[in-house]
């Protein structure tokens, strides 16, 4: 299970918050968890480099992309290296959407196209689609030209 | 579509800060979602709302159940739209709000038109927001449709159908699983992610039928998967299969192990992972198969991508406990990785060096690990902190340089839960390595000099009291005691105060001095230290230099022996009647009226350090001594020498469940039953355990102690007290009744009725084996032990164990059958070895020190043959281990000993040597032929071949 996506600006604000399966009590402390595990370790990060962690049995990955960080938490059959390619299918579809790395603002200038990239590829914290020209065209409600 | 909410600046970088939500405020949005309502839609604009109300909701705000129904009714207008992007949104916007079931009914008839619709996308998103908000009657409606969208040619509308499936699943399972044929052709697709999704959902189908998962398996084996997600879901069900397709232990012919060490030379890292990673965990893996997954791992560990440098080693870190050998070539590259940027990876790598690395290399990885612990956060310094522990009690004579480490980073900055850590490990290891016990409480002394938090000190304080005195010099912590009563804070004052007093009681020369101390503490400015120091200046006699009465040892060294829930109702209820009496401490029942569950849980969990006061490893047996000796019925029977762990004599989930602790004492053994009542409606009154000792002749009954009452879900204990030769191993198999008396009660009041009926439930039986009679305790250096108890109290002997299912399994049946505790971590055997040796430490009854020394060898054919060296202080106890052993082995093997009069007559007549004899004998015609003994020939040179001396080293 894909537990939570989350993007948050520079400041640790959080600009998208998706929870699956993650009671409401829980959510608070997790944001301020994964707040911290990015304030803690994301400086000087580059774009896309992946970083990792691992709490009790929830893996966490998680990366900067121009002003945003975004943070992919799962379990079981979502280990890291699912998690990773969960996080390169957001990024790419943001870079898709954003046209680069975004700023804040861009990020926020097109947030609603991002919400329905994540739509898109996470559903009900189960991975749907991965392919970014694919999901472009879904957005727009366009079929996919690779079948 | 999502257009920005502002004016776009061609100078973005001046307010590149400006968010375009600036400001935004939910009541004011909502205001805007009026537009949904115009009779011309402004697609644009509606797009622009539903983007600021999906903005608000992921901030976490939360609609109302007003608002909420009243932006779905106004979304819901939308779909007289014909605008795509707009469509898109609101298909989103109906997913986040999630409608009620009587809301969506308004929906349903637009999407059911959707779903049909022949723009595919249509049809896709209406399936997943159908099945988002659907219930169980309207899926019916839907299904037929879903069936056919699940084989639609369209990738995105199968899988669409397929995810919900998966989701539907678990709401409404009986549905889902009519589909199967459907999904069984998904399966099939050449779009990827349709292959994935349907294998997915087909697995959860059909996850309860073995042989489906089998043929599934199978089938796909053969055929091609297309995406290398779809692949790593193959591989964790055929792991999965392995596992339930039982041992087959004979290498090489493990099923499906070449498909996936085929999968290991996939282009898909995740795949290859994967493989790696199921082979890793197969049962009894042997090294040959291991061999190429621990390489693609080592790849892994320097691959420039830190989820992958993660991933390897946190699976090498697993392997390392099992097969510590195997991951030793990989240690090169994980010693890199202590510097890695990703302090997750970093401390992972620590941690699995410290598993792997051998006593040698030690040191070296200790002045590695104290650069890199400086720059982590202290989370992390805390899983160090716990691995560094173990690796102490793994390798004893290291404890001067691991003792070191932890004293210097005990002095460097931390929170509260890493310096507990620490403490907490130096008290474990001056409690389990003698040789550290001086330096480990000079180096927690310094720490109170200059410590920060009130807990840590008092705890520290606490144990100095008990376990200074016992040094060879206590006089030198009194300096570190005395400066905490003038420097610190209450509390800790009060702390040091009992703790020199303690150090009064123990040490008869160091009195007069102490007494010097106590009387300054008297004029102490806070009340507790000043009564503190007057009560124990008028406890500890009269300061001159004489030995301190038992009963004030007693009292500085005890710990309150009442529960202390009882003690608090009682003082409840003293206050509750305001009386002129004062209040009496043995008022207070002693019986332990609720036995948490916590004290089950807390068994199979290692004793943490100081949270449980005084010696924590002796706490249960503490707790036991102090219940028993509360009976007067037993207080006569003398010390308690040991206690079991609880045996269960019920089934899990019965009505009534009881397990039972076994009490050794030198010439009584009492059982303590502990039974808890899980009928709400019955009350039980007079519970008493009827003990039938027939097979178990050296016992006689000599006392019971019944449970007067025992009410639902409150567990209580009844006790039954035998007598048996002193000093004597007596053995024996009891069998129980629990006999009670039972009432009815009504759960509305509580209330149970006046009149009650007898009744009897059959409990397990159980036997008091020789390990009972075992103490486990552990030796720091076995060598040494060993070289000092001489061989003059030496036995050695070998014995042949039969065919066994693998070496560890007969290593870890004699450990328990001996009950004694193993040292120097040879209890685990590294598998696929053909010979292991295990040391074992314990205190036999009537307190002879015993070590036991046995080695084992395995053949081909599993046999296991052992030689086992006993030495300890008294001979005839050296003899008595080699009894145990063998008369155990062979019941465990035949029960012969229990069947076969005739035997058990010639070991009384003849003794041990015939006994052996003949019972090696007769095992060996069972080995051979296992329908019936009788004499069968072999090859003139067997026995050469096969020689159990052979692989005994």
């Amino acid at each position: 299970m894909l537990l939570a996506v989350l993007i948050a600006n520079s400041e640790g604000n959080i600009l998208v918050e998706r929870f699956n399966g993650v009671p409401a009590e829980e959510r608070l402390h997790w944001r301020s968890f994964l707040v911290k595990l990015g304030a803690d370790n994301l400086r000087g990060v580059k774009n896309e480099e992946l970083l990792v962690a691992n709490h009790k049995s929830v893996y966490i990955v998680y990366t900067v992309l121009g002003d945003v960080s975004l943070f992919v938490v799962g379990k079981d059959e979502y280990d890291e290296l699912a998690l990773a390619e969960t996080i390169f299918v957001i990024t790419s579809a943001l870079k898709d959407v954003c046209g680069k790395p975004p700023t804040e603002r861009l990020f926020l200038d097109k947030y609603g196209k991002i919400c329905l990239c994540l739509d898109e590829i996470v559903w009900k914290g189960l991975l749907e689609n991965t392919d970014k020209d694919r999901i472009k065209r879904l957005i727009r409600l366009k079929p996919p030209t690779d079948f | 579509m999502a257009q920005p909410l502002v004016k776009k600046d061609d100078d973005r970088d001046e307010d590149a800060d400006y968010s375009p939500f600036l400001g935004i405020e939910k009541g004011a949005v909502l205001q805007e979602a009026r537009v949904f309502h115009d009779p011309q839609l402004d697609a644009r604009r509606c797009s622009q709302v539903i983007t600021k109300l999906l903005y608000l909701l992921n901030q976490g705000e939360t609609l109302t159940k007003v608002e909420a129904t009243e932006v779905f009714f106004a979304v819901t207008k939308l779909f007289q739209s014909k605008d795509i992007g707009l469509r898109r949104m609101v298909y989103l916007m109906i997913k986040e709000l999630s409608p009620c079931a009587d809301e969506v009914i308004i929906v349903t008839s637009s999407l059911m038109k959707d779903m049909n619709s022949r723009t595919d996308l249509f049809r896709a998103n209406a399936i997943r927001v159908l099945c988002r908000i659907t219930d169980g009657t309207l899926l019916t409606q839907i299904e037929r449709y879903l069936k056919q969208a699940i084989v639609d040619k369209n990738p995105v509308v199968a899988s669409a159908a397929l995810v919900s499936g998966i989701h539907l699943l678990q709401t409404n399972p009986e549905i889902v699983k009519r589909w199967s044929n459907e999904v069984q052709e998904a399966v099939q697709s050449r779009a990827a992610l349709v292959q994935f999704h349907a294998l997915a959902l087909l697995h959860q189908i059909r996850q309860n039928d073995r042989l489906a998962v089998n043929k599934l398996v199978a089938s796909l084996t053969k055929g091609t998967v297309r995406s290398p997600l779809a692949q790593c879901l193959l591989i964790r069900y055929i792991s999965q299969v392995i596992k339930e397709s039982g041992v087959n232990s004979q290498a090489g012919d493990r099923p499906f192990y070449d498909y996936l060490e085929g999968c290991l030379r996939h282009k898909a890292e995740v795949v290859i992972f994967e493989a790696a990673r199921t082979i890793t965990e197969l049962s009894n893996v042997t090294t040959r198969e291991l061999t190429p997954a621990i390489t693609v791992l080592q790849l892994f560990l320097s691959s420039s991508k830190p989820v992958l440098r993660f991933a390897a080693l946190r699976t090498l870190n697993k392997v390392a406990m099992t097969h510590p050998m195997a991951v030793t070539n990989c240690n090169i590259d994980m010693e890199s990785l202590i510097s890695d940027q990703n302090r997750s990876i970093a401390t992972l790598a620590i941690t699995t060096l410290l598993k792997t690395g051998n006593e040698s290399s030690v040191d070296r990885l200790m002045k590695q690990i104290t650069n890199f612990m400086s720059d982590i956060a202290d989370e992390f310094k805390i899983v160090v902190v716990e691995a560094i522990r173990s690796l102490c009690l793994k390798f004893p004579l290291k404890y001067r340089s691991l003792m070191n480490f932890l004293s210097n980073i005990l002095r460097e900055e931390g929170g509260f839960e890493y310096k507990k850590a620490i403490v907490d490990s130096i008290v474990i290891l001056i409690r389990d390595i003698p040789d550290a016990k001086e330096s480990g409480l000079l180096h927690l002394c310094e720490f109170i000099e200059d410590c920060e938090f009130t807990y840590l000190s008092t705890q520290i304080l606490h144990f100095l009291g008990n376990e200074g005195p016992k040094t060879s010099d206590p006089s030198k912590y009194i300096r570190y005691i005395y400066n905490r009563v003038i420097l610190e804070n209450a509390t800790v004052r009060a702390s040091a105060v009992s703790t020199l007093a303690k150090f009064g009681a123990m040490v008869d020369s160091l009195k007069p001095r102490i007494f010097v101390l106590l009387r300054r503490c008297v004029f102490d400015n806070d009340d507790e230290v000043r009564d503190r120091a007057t009560l124990y200046l008028n406890t500890l006699g009269d300061g001159s230099v004489a030995e301190t009465d038992k009963d004030v040892k007693e009292f500085l060294f005890g710990s309150l022996d009442i529960p202390l829930t009882n003690m608090e109702t009682s003082l409840k209820n003293y206050m509750q009647d305001p009386t002129e009496e004062p209040f009496d401490i043995n008022s207070v029942p002693r019986e332990v009226k609720s036995q948490p569950l916590a004290e089950k849980r807390a068994a199979g969990k290692k004793p943490a350090a100081l949270s449980t006061p005084a010696a924590a490893p002796t706490s249960a047996a503490d707790a036991y001594e102090r219940l028993l000796s509360s009976i007067p019925e037993f207080a006569s029977f003398g010390k308690l020498f040991k206690s079991s762990t609880p045996v269960e004599l019920t089934e899990a989930e019965t009505e009534y469940s009881v397990n039972v602790v076994k009490h050794i004492y030198d010439s009584h053994v009492v059982f303590q039953y502990n039974c808890t009542n899980t009928i709400p409606e019955q009350l039980l009154e007079n519970v008493t355990v009827i003990v039938d000792a027939s097979d178990a002749e050296e016992f006689s009954e000599v006392g019971t102690k019944p449970l007067r009452s025992l009410p639902y879900d409150t567990p209580g204990q009844t006790f039954v007290a035998f007598e048996k030769p002193e000093g004597v191993p007596a053995v024996g198999k009891f069998s129980n009744v629990l006999r009670f008396t039972v009432k009815e009660v009504d759960p509305s009041t509580g209330e149970a009725e006046d009149d009650g009926v007898e009744d009897e439930y059959q409990l397990e039986d159980f036997e008091v084996v020789a390990a009972d009679y075992i103490l486990k305790v552990g030796v720091s250096n076995f060598k040494n032990a060993w070289e000092s108890l001489g061989p003059d109290g030496e036995r050695v002997d070998e014995y042949g164990l039969g065919p066994r299912e693998s070496l560890a399994e007969a290593v870890s049946t004699v450990i328990n059958l001996l009950g004694m505790q193993p040292c120097e971590g040879t209890e685990a055997v590294p598998s696929n070895s053909r010979s292991h040796t295990c040391l074992l430490s314990g205190i036999y009854i009537g307190n002879v020190k015993v070590l036991v020394r046995l080695s084992f060898g395995i053949d081909g054919a599993k046999e296991v043959a052992m030689k086992l060296a006993v030495r300890s202080e008294d001979e005839n106890v050296s003899e008595a281990i080699h009894e145990i052993v063998a008369s155990g082995m062979y019941k465990v093997q035949t029960i012969l000993e229990e069947e076969d009069q005739k035997l058990k007559n010639l070991r009384k007549e003849m003794g041990k040597d015939a006994y052996e004899a003949v019972g090696t004998a007769l095992m060996e015609g069972n080995w051979y032929s296992p329908r019936g003994r009788y004499p069968v020939l072999v090859l003139w040179n067997y026995k050469e071949q096969h020689s159990k001396k052979e692989f005994v080293t």
